[in-house]
């Protein structure tokens, strides 16, 4: 009897921890799916008792949704990409060279606050005249992808045992090679990871692109910052907007979530 | 053609000294083991030979060729390493031919060579397995396949069996000897278990600290083992270090126990000196006869076809093997006698062998 | 043993090896790229700030040279001030709060259950979700008229709130923010740490009768406390650099309620303008931040019970 009672209370805490993770975003749901009378009914119903996608399709017709929607997979797209061309590599040699100042300049890149890179980025951005494109956005957002690709690619590398790389040379590889076929191939999850979680990041963020980014070149998050109003309560197709910004970034943690699990932590138990 | 000479060779680590001076010539074809206990620097040798370490000073001949400045990928010398170094991703197939592949080779030339070698080592049912589909004497398999397969001019083997089983590693003991008839290739076998060297090498290298103690064939070494380290050291069980003073042409241990020495011995009252005798060399007798070491017995094993008695003799612990059925009980008192040639005798001080 | 690379004391080398300095390792090759990168975007950037801090810029003008006059200016400014005490404030509860839930969840996650994957999974949105996305879903249920919030309150026989329109409660309701958000990475930090405990001091302690409250105050609690504290470090860190929550939510408000050091450096660079003054501000926060890691980082050291 007393396994039952413990097995409920257990049950019990479970539900407490993940209820409140969880119930905004059905909140958000449901607040995405409400037509303006249930938006305005009090109280506030869970399930709306007309659940429309009204508010999805005057998001996409209310402004160049897709073409938010395109500069924010650019732009994380392209920040992830050169972080992973520039920052395996890197990985691999700070590992391979027990090169511990680099990871400082990444630690300090992690503590100072973004914004603090913006503005002397802005301002040269500003002086050369570029805040036109997405290419400052990408670049800003480098200081995002790059540090935590290289942190995580280089955990990675560092449990790849060395004999593997000394058989590689004796089998007459250069560093190069020794790298292409051995090294790189074993660190592919590693790889993976680091690549998405970046992406997230970099297609979360919200203050690099307020800043640098002009009409045309607004990434999602401050895109729909700018749909909101106090005034009017237009909380349908707001909730909706912000349903659709988040949705890959949740999708995408959902696929990875066991690698986050092991990638996050190791990351942080080991480094910072 | 392939031999391998180390020509005063030193190696520090910081302020650290881990190879003090090593000179030693393996010719071509022979199958040499350093042998010694932890940290004697025989891996750090033959990681210099393999070029994966520099020595600090000396000179590293491959045949007349002096390969200091080589680089380990450009020596053409092959390395079977402790923990296997498998690549985890890749098949049998392409672990062995992978050398063959990075020094660009046809890749219908590498399938024989490595078909070829895979036929010899009994892997030719596995190529396409992933070594964590293999077993551990399997893998070792691979390795060694691996190395083969490039055809090099020295074998490094780096305590290959360390990580088998104890009836698996002598299996392949006689595989890797039988490999090494078959090809004939220099070879230098890293091993810190004294069994192993003595069955397989056709030399011995002892190291302690870095320097060598001692060069020869397993017979050199166990019958003239230059000093006490390389007398205890070789063996099993261990050969029995008595120190002792010759008093009138004997040993005495104090108390009157006394070992008569043999008649070649040159030695003069006084001098401390300690006996080395093998186990199997002792001869049992009648507590108190003359010339003998009085002994009590405290353990017997008995393995089949020894019988062993551990003793005290004089405050010190003695092992004897009788290659018979002897009825010893734990008390007994017995005399141990030993033949003068089977007498080996060094300076106590230094540990040297006299004579 | 293997020291394939170290510094002063290489293997012979190959052809692109020899391209380099000798003293050079040759993987310096693979960090070239990232280390351009990084001057680029980071180093340059910082050398930039502390130079622009020194200077009385507006964007659009031309900059006075005043050595450190931004940095005097601050020591007066007393909305810069009251900056670093909401910072703090917000800090504190921001860290504290999140180690407690983020404890007990990993806790809760340390044991098997059935689903416990994907409840796992679950628990992780809040941190993944893009900020400015669930912000403006909490803008929503903090508004006191239509707002889910008050209404689960009045549930429960509780006021309605002015939530984030109230001075008072203004920080305390990002906090509930934050703490929602963040929670699950301390809960990764420290279940990484859970997971890698060795189970014998358990079973010896259950053997010798402890319960369940004595093992965890005893034998879980220290054991876990090192990974605790990294989590503090982490959390510290980003609490310090909360942004997009706040902005979206109160902008700072009501009035500068809110405002943290943060807050306050965005409105000197891209509302006003004044980018030295802005530099300054930066700097200082740079400091501050260190100063805070390094104290967490030293009760760190002294938690540790392996040298893990």
């Amino acid at each position: 009897m007393k396994k039952l009672l413990d097995k409920f209370l257990f049950a019990v805490m479970v539900l407490m921890v993940v209820a409140p993770a969880v119930s905004v975003f059905l909140w958000m749901l449901s607040l995405s799916l409400k037509n303006e009378v249930d938006t305005l009914a009090y109280p506030p119903a869970l399930i709306p008792s007309a659940p429309t996608l009204d508010n999805f399709i005057a998001v996409f017709n209310g402004g160049p949704f897709f073409s938010y929607f395109l500069n924010s997979v650019i732009v994380s797209g392209a920040a992830t990409l050169i972080a992973i061309a520039v920052g395996v590599p890197a990985g691999y040699g700070i590992t391979r060279m027990k090169a511990r100042k680099m990871l400082l300049t990444i630690m300090i890149a992690r503590m100072t606050p973004a914004i603090s890179f913006l503005i002397p980025l802005f301002t040269v951005f500003q002086a050369i005249g570029l805040t036109g494109t997405l290419a400052p956005i990408i670049v800003t957002h480098m200081v995002i992808t790059l540090p935590i690709t290289v942190y995580i690619v280089a955990g990675y590398f560092e449990t790849l045992p060395r004999e593997l790389e000394e058989a590689a040379t004796m089998d007459g590889c250069s560093v190069w090679q020794s790298f292409r076929h051995v090294a790189l191939p074993l660190a592919r999850p590693g790889i993976m990871v680091a690549a998405i979680l970046a992406f997230i990041f970099s297609w979360n963020n919200f203050v690099f692109g307020a800043v640098l980014a002009g009409r045309e070149t607004r990434t999602l998050p401050v895109a729909i910052y700018n749909v909101l109003t106090f005034e009017q309560i237009a909380w349908g197709p707001l909730a909706a907007a912000a349903l659709l910004v988040t949705l890959p970034v949740l999708i995408l943690t959902l696929f990875i979530q066991k690698e986050i699990v092991g990638g996050l932590t190791a990351g942080g138990v080991k480094g910072s | 053609m392939s031999s391998v000479k180390l020509e005063q060779i030193r190696k520090d680590f910081g302020s650290t000294s881990i190879i003090k001076g090593v000179d030693l010539e393996i010719p071509h074809g022979e199958f040499a083991v350093f042998v010694g206990p932890s940290g004697c620097g025989k891996s750090t040798l033959l990681r210099m030979v393999a070029g994966l370490e520099t020595p600090t000073s000396g000179n590293i001949f491959l045949g007349e060729r002096r390969i200091n400045d080589v680089p380990a990928k450009n020596r053409n010398v092959s390395m079977v390493f402790q923990s296997y170094a498998l690549y985890p991703h890749m098949t049998v197939e392409r672990n062995m031919g992978f050398g063959l592949m990075i020094a660009k080779t046809a890749p219908d030339m590498i399938r024989s060579k490595v078909e070829a070698a895979a036929k010899i080592l009994g892997l030719d049912k596995l190529l396409t397995r992933l070594p964590r589909e293999l077993s551990g004497g399997q893998r070792q398999r691979v390795a060694m396949g691996r190395a083969m397969v490039r055809n090099p001019e020295v074998f490094l083997f780096d305590e290959p069996l360390s990580n088998l089983d104890a009836k698996l590693r002598v299996q392949m003991r006689t595989e890797i000897r039988a490999l090494h008839q078959r090809l004939g290739t220099t070879s230098i076998y890293v091993t810190h278990d004294q069994v192993e060297a003595m069955t397989m090498a056709d030399r011995i290298v002892v190291l302690r600290d870095g320097l060598v103690e001692q060069i020869g064939s397993p017979t050199e070494l166990y019958d003239r083992p230059v000093n006490t380290f390389v007398a205890a050291f070789i063996g099993s069980p261990s050969m029995n270090l008595l120190p002792g003073t010759v008093t009138s042409g004997a040993i005495a241990f104090g108390e009157g126990s006394r070992l008569a020495l043999g008649g070649q011995q040159r030695a003069q009252d006084g001098d401390k000196l300690t006996i080395g005798v093998r186990p199997e060399d002792f001869r049992v007798v009648q507590a108190g006869a003359p010339g003998s070491l009085a002994a009590e017995v405290k353990v017997t094993e008995f393995t089949g076809a020894d019988t062993q008695l551990v003793c005290t003799a004089n405050g010190q612990e003695v092992i004897v093997v009788l290659h018979q059925r002897v009825s010893a009980q734990v008390g007994d008192k017995l005399g141990l006698i030993v033949e003068g040639e089977s007498m080996h005798l060094f300076d106590t001080a230094s540990g040297k062998r006299l004579g | 043993m293997s020291n394939l690379n170290s510094p002063a004391d290489q293997p012979p080398r190959s052809l692109l090896a020899r391209l380099l300095p000798s003293r050079l390792s040759p993987y310096v090759w693979f960090i070239v790229p990232a280390l351009v990168v990084l001057m680029a975007i980071i180093i340059f950037p910082w050398g930039f700030t502390l130079w622009m801090s020194l200077f009385d810029w507006k964007i659009g003008s031309a900059a006075t040279f005043i050595g450190l006059g931004n940095y005097a200016d601050l020591v007066h400014d007393t909305r810069f001030l009251e900056a670093i005490f909401h910072t703090l404030y917000f800090t504190a509860l921001a860290v504290i709060l999140p180690l407690i839930f983020g404890t007990f969840a990993a806790l809760i996650f340390n044991h098997k259950f059935p689903l416990r994957g994907l409840l796992r999974g679950m628990f992780l949105l809040p941190m993944m979700a893009t900020p400015v996305a669930i912000s403006l879903v909490w803008t929503m249920m903090f508004h006191p008229q239509q707002g889910v919030l008050n209404y689960l309150l009045s549930l429960v026989g509780i006021a309605p709130s002015e939530w984030v329109y109230s001075s008072a409660l203004a920080i305390p309701c990002l906090v509930l923010v934050d703490v929602w958000q963040w929670s699950p990475l301390v809960m990764l930090i420290v279940l990484g740490g859970l997971a890698s405990l060795p189970s014998d001091p358990f079973e010896a302690a259950r053997l010798e009768g402890a319960s369940t409250w004595q093992v965890f105050r005893h034998i879980t609690f220290p054991m876990v406390l090192p990974f605790i504290m990294v989590a503090a470090v982490v959390r510290l860190i980003d609490a310090l650099k909360t942004f997009d929550t706040i902005y979206v939510i109160t902008q700072g408000g009501p009035g500068t309620a809110s405002e943290t050091i943060n807050l306050y450096l965005y409105l000197q660079a891209f509302s006003f303008y004044q980018i030295g003054k802005a530099s300054a501000v930066v700097v200082v926060f740079f400091v501050l931040v260190v100063a805070l890691s390094l104290m967490l980082f030293w009760l760190r050291e002294r938690s540790k019970w392996s040298d893990a």
